[in-house]
């Protein structure tokens, strides 16, 4: 399933938010979608999920979502949203809870998805026994135990630290390799956008519109860390934000 | 600093000490003071019992030897007898057997009450805008002000005595309820709408359980404040009872009576307090 | 000029003078007077203190008295065992004699005491009880009776009542409901059958339709209500004191008895009475709102601070053989005989 984004504005009150963005998201890609703090990147990733309802424009589901699909539109957030009094497996079966699923369906989908992710050593371990990176990976599964037909990415690396962040980009390549899910990746580190996207789109300082859009062709697999030819398409991004990030900056220093 | 296998790793991966450069002789050395100590009391596990005993100690002898006065406070033993007398004539058990009954009708209700308005006065603005001013009027009102109204309204039988505790466990239990169920994560919330939770299930398996710990220190204060207001609860026509039994110890100035009563009072607020850390360790367990 | 120039300083200094001396004249006569501290209720059965005090007996005694206002007469009974308060007037309760046998308290006087034909406590139904058949005092037995506190003045005269009908206290059901706002809201409203109030709240309520009277209890019991107390170490280091403080309070209770109680009163000097009371009970009310309570609360004062031991002595082995109070007290520990008659 694709999702499209068509002449989509976005406004609280009288402040704009995002102008005019037109954009696909095809099945089986990741799309990262940076910007400058405050160019709408967020609002956009609520909108797409139907978490708030858009001014003008619209956005289209196109074609099925795949058979089964419990939540075709599932988030992961930043901060992980983990039910603290939930283990793990308590905290995937959360989601699976109240879609009419045999007490067998939920177990045999969570410890599908345990699996599926290597958490299933920690399957009834409570979040706070955790590391950072451990809870997203958990936030990750459960958000594949509904079948998502796309993810829904909010800075999912934003809280974690340098090296952590490393690993669960080698992560999320494997699981890619392996599932060809679709996403879209909202990021403000460029080096995660050219890790894990297919194409990054770049948005311009609020009200947001799309500046630019970068196609990278090197598999997922193959993009290493110190790849000079990342290095430089990270590079050619910084430049088209710069200007945008520090009148950003200064926008909101005034206000 | 002074041991001699510093090492350092070489790139070779082999480690290798570094030679200590030697001091002059004529140089003044001396080692770093220890400037750290103190302001980290611990808990000596012997020392209350210790105070405890000796405490008593001095009590008892102050008033064999007729330093204090049995007016001012009568002696531990005589206490102890008082003590031994309610639970030998076997009033003990009719005054706790009563005290308990108004207890738990009046606490279980006003908590359940109180839970409930307050998941109402959180999660919708209509029972919000029209309770939370009432509760803050109401809450501080002190309920023995009352009591005449009491009477009137709901007897001198047992109504008035168990509508005194659930009145006073009720008001905290809504302000308790409430104000946890504000302070529940939003992103939480979001979470399970972003899952398409039903509205009922984001309360039942989210908004509820965040609001646990809120919901159970709120059980333990208005445990505290029914247990408080047992005696006032006991001043209307009350024959058996804790409070009763104090009351008119207090009525005769018997003091050993008066204070063998309010140990049993203490008692029941230390046994009701373990009752609740025990609830609190078995449903926060996650915590941790 | 010259002259105030020169008159200046000797007009100073004699006013200087003057204001100097004045402390000292004030200290010279604290010290010829005794300091006494008289804890009170604003009760109008209070008055002849404030009778002795406002038309100085007290003064020509050589006591400096000074009242402490208390809300109930038992704490005025614990002030006086800590030293606080020199004298006070009580209800011989259970707690009271509780006190006396700690060797804290005595009676050395009387005050109230129920005289038939002199309005006292009243014997009262609520309308519904009345209406179901509570018609007289013949029929409380099987009855729920109002009282403040199990051991208290209360309770005890419902005991003498029993006594009297020949059925005993087991035979009613007695209400302990602390207060005696309590006691009315719950007669009022009918939550109980029966209580004994004092005459000026039980008039009230008869009056207003609330509440239905069934007699009087000096028909029943003419018993001693209160009495003076101060502390046994007045007794024992200060008995002087305690002797002029008694005739004081006996002249105040004297004039009291002679206007208050009267049949024909010469209006003129109880309306004055009654403003010397009405300085100190319901001070909160004008004094033609004060007035007919004033004078509705008037009770019975025994004459000369006579003191009935007879009865007391009677109480003391009632409350004893309740169980309310122990029985190590002795008649000698409760009262002392010797500042006043006694019968």
């Amino acid at each position: 399933m694709d999702l499209e984004i068509r002449n989509l504005t976005h406004r609280y009150d009288d402040l704009d938010v995002l102008r005019d963005v037109t954009l696909t998201i095809p099945s089986g890609q990741i799309v990262c979608i940076v910007g400058p703090s405050g160019c709408g990147k967020s609002t956009l990733l609520r909108l797409l999920g139907g978490l708030e309802q858009p001014t003008q424009g619209e956005i289209l589901e196109v074609g099925a979502p795949p058979k089964g699909s419990l939540n075709p539109l599932t988030y992961i957030f930043q901060d992980f949203a983990l039910l603290p009094w939930r283990t793990v497996s308590g905290n995937i079966s959360l989601v699976l809870e109240g879609h009419q699923l045999g007490k067998s369906e939920i177990q045999g989908r969570i410890s599908d998805v345990l699996a599926r992710t290597r958490l299933s050593d920690f399957a009834g371990v409570y979040p706070r026994q955790l590391s950072g990176g451990m809870k997203q990976r958990v936030a990750i599964a459960r958000a594949l135990a509904v079948d998502p037909a796309v993810l829904l990415m909010d800075e999912p690396l934003s809280a974690l630290d340098s090296q952590t962040r490393e690993l669960l980009m080698d992560d999320l390549v494997s699981l890619w390799e392996r599932e060809r899910f679709t996403a879209c990746y909202i990021t403000h580190n460029l080096n995660e956008a050219v890790r894990l996207g297919h194409r990054v789109v770049v948005l311009s300082r609020r009200p947001g519109e799309i500046r630019e859009i970068v196609d990278i062709d090197t598999p997922l697999s193959e993009r290493s860390a110190d790849s000079a030819h990342l290095g430089r398409i990270q590079t050619q991004l910084w430049e088209m934000m710069r200007e945008e990030a520090l009148t950003a900056d200064r926008q909101l220093n005034d206000a | 600093m002074h041991s001699p296998d510093r090492t350092v790793q070489t790139p070779t991966g082999v480690a290798e000490p570094i030679p200590l450069r030697p001091v002059a002789k004529d140089v003044e050395t001396r080692r770093v003071p220890f400037r750290g100590a103190g302001f980290s009391p611990k808990a000596l596990w012997y020392v209350p019992p210790l105070v405890f005993l000796l405490l008593l100690a001095v009590w008892e002898a102050g008033s064999r030897f007729g330093l204090i006065s049995p007016l001012v406070l009568p002696a531990p033993s005589e206490v102890l007898t008082a003590f031994r007398n309610l639970v030998e004539s076997g009033m003990l058990y009719n005054h706790l057997a009563a005290s308990l009954q108004r207890l738990v009708i009046g606490f279980v209700c006003g908590t359940i009450l109180g839970t409930v308005v307050g998941v109402l006065i959180g999660l919708y603005s209509l029972a919000r805008s029209a309770f939370r001013p009432l509760v803050a009027a109401i809450f501080p009102i002190p309920k023995i002000a009352l009591l005449p109204l009491f009477i009137i309204w709901f007897g001198i039988g047992e109504g008035s005595k168990v509508a005194t505790i659930l009145f006073g466990s009720f008001f905290p239990m809504v302000i308790a309820t409430y104000g946890g169920i504000d302070a529940v994560d939003r992103s939480l919330i979001r979470m399970g709408q972003s899952f398409n939770m039903s509205r009922a299930a984001i309360i039942r398996k989210i908004v509820l359980p965040s609001a646990l710990p809120a919901i159970l220190n709120g059980m333990r204060i208005a445990a505290s404040i029914s247990i408080i207001l047992l005696v006032a609860a006991e001043m209307i026509g009350a024959e058996y009872g804790i409070g009763a039994y104090v009351l008119l110890a207090g009525n005769l100035m018997a003091t050993d009576q008066l204070i063998a009563g309010v140990i049993v009072l203490s008692m029941l607020g230390l046994i009701v307090s373990w009752l609740i850390s025990l609830a609190e360790r078995h449903f926060l367990r996650w915590r941790n | 000029m010259s002259f105030t120039k020169t008159l200046r300083p000797w007009l100073g200094a004699t006013l200087m003078a003057a204001l100097m001396a004045m402390p000292f004249a004030a200290a010279e006569q604290a010290k010829a007077d005794d300091k006494v501290v008289v804890g009170a209720l604003r009760f109008t059965s209070h008055s002849a203190g404030f009778i002795a005090y406002e038309k100085g007996y007290f003064k020509e005694e050589g006591l400096d008295v000074e009242f402490k206002f208390f809300q109930a007469a038992q704490p005025i009974a614990v002030a006086t065992a800590a030293g606080d308060v020199d004298f006070g007037i009580a209800g011989v309760t259970g707690g009271f004699m509780s006190l006396a046998d700690k060797g804290a308290v005595r009676l050395v006087a009387g005050v109230l005491h129920e005289k038939a034909g002199v309005d006292g406590m009243m014997i009262l139904a609520s309308n519904k009880a009345y209406d179901d058949g509570l018609t007289s005092v013949d029929q409380l037995e099987g009855h729920s009776i109002a009282m403040t506190q199990v051991g208290s003045t209360f309770h005890y005269m419902t005991a003498r009542i029993a006594d009297h009908q020949d059925w005993t206290i087991d035979d009613v059901k007695l209400v302990p409901l602390q207060k005696v706002g309590a006691m009315i809201a719950a007669l009022k409203s009918g939550q109980v059958d029966a209580m004994i109030m004092v005459p000026h709240i039980a008039k009230a309520l008869v009056e207003s339709g609330d509440a239905k009277m069934l007699g009087w209890l000096y028909d029943y019991a003419e018993y001693q209500i209160s009495g003076l107390f101060t502390s046994v170490k007045n007794i024992e280091e200060n008995r002087d004191m305690v002797e002029r403080f008694v005739r004081a309070y006996a002249r105040g209770i004297a004039d009291f008895n002679r206007v208050m109680l009267a049949e024909n009163p010469d209006a003129g000097e109880q309306e004055e009475m009654i403003k010397i009371i009405h300085n100190y009970v319901y001070q909160d009310r004008p004094f033609e709102k004060a007035a007919p309570p004033i004078l509705a609360g008037s009770m019975n004062l025994n004459e000369g601070g006579a003191m009935d031991v007879t009865d007391i002595e009677k109480q003391m082995t009632w409350f004893q053989e309740q169980g309310l109070v122990t029985k190590d007290l002795t008649m000698d520990e409760l009262v002392d005989t010797s500042f006043v008659e006694t019968y």
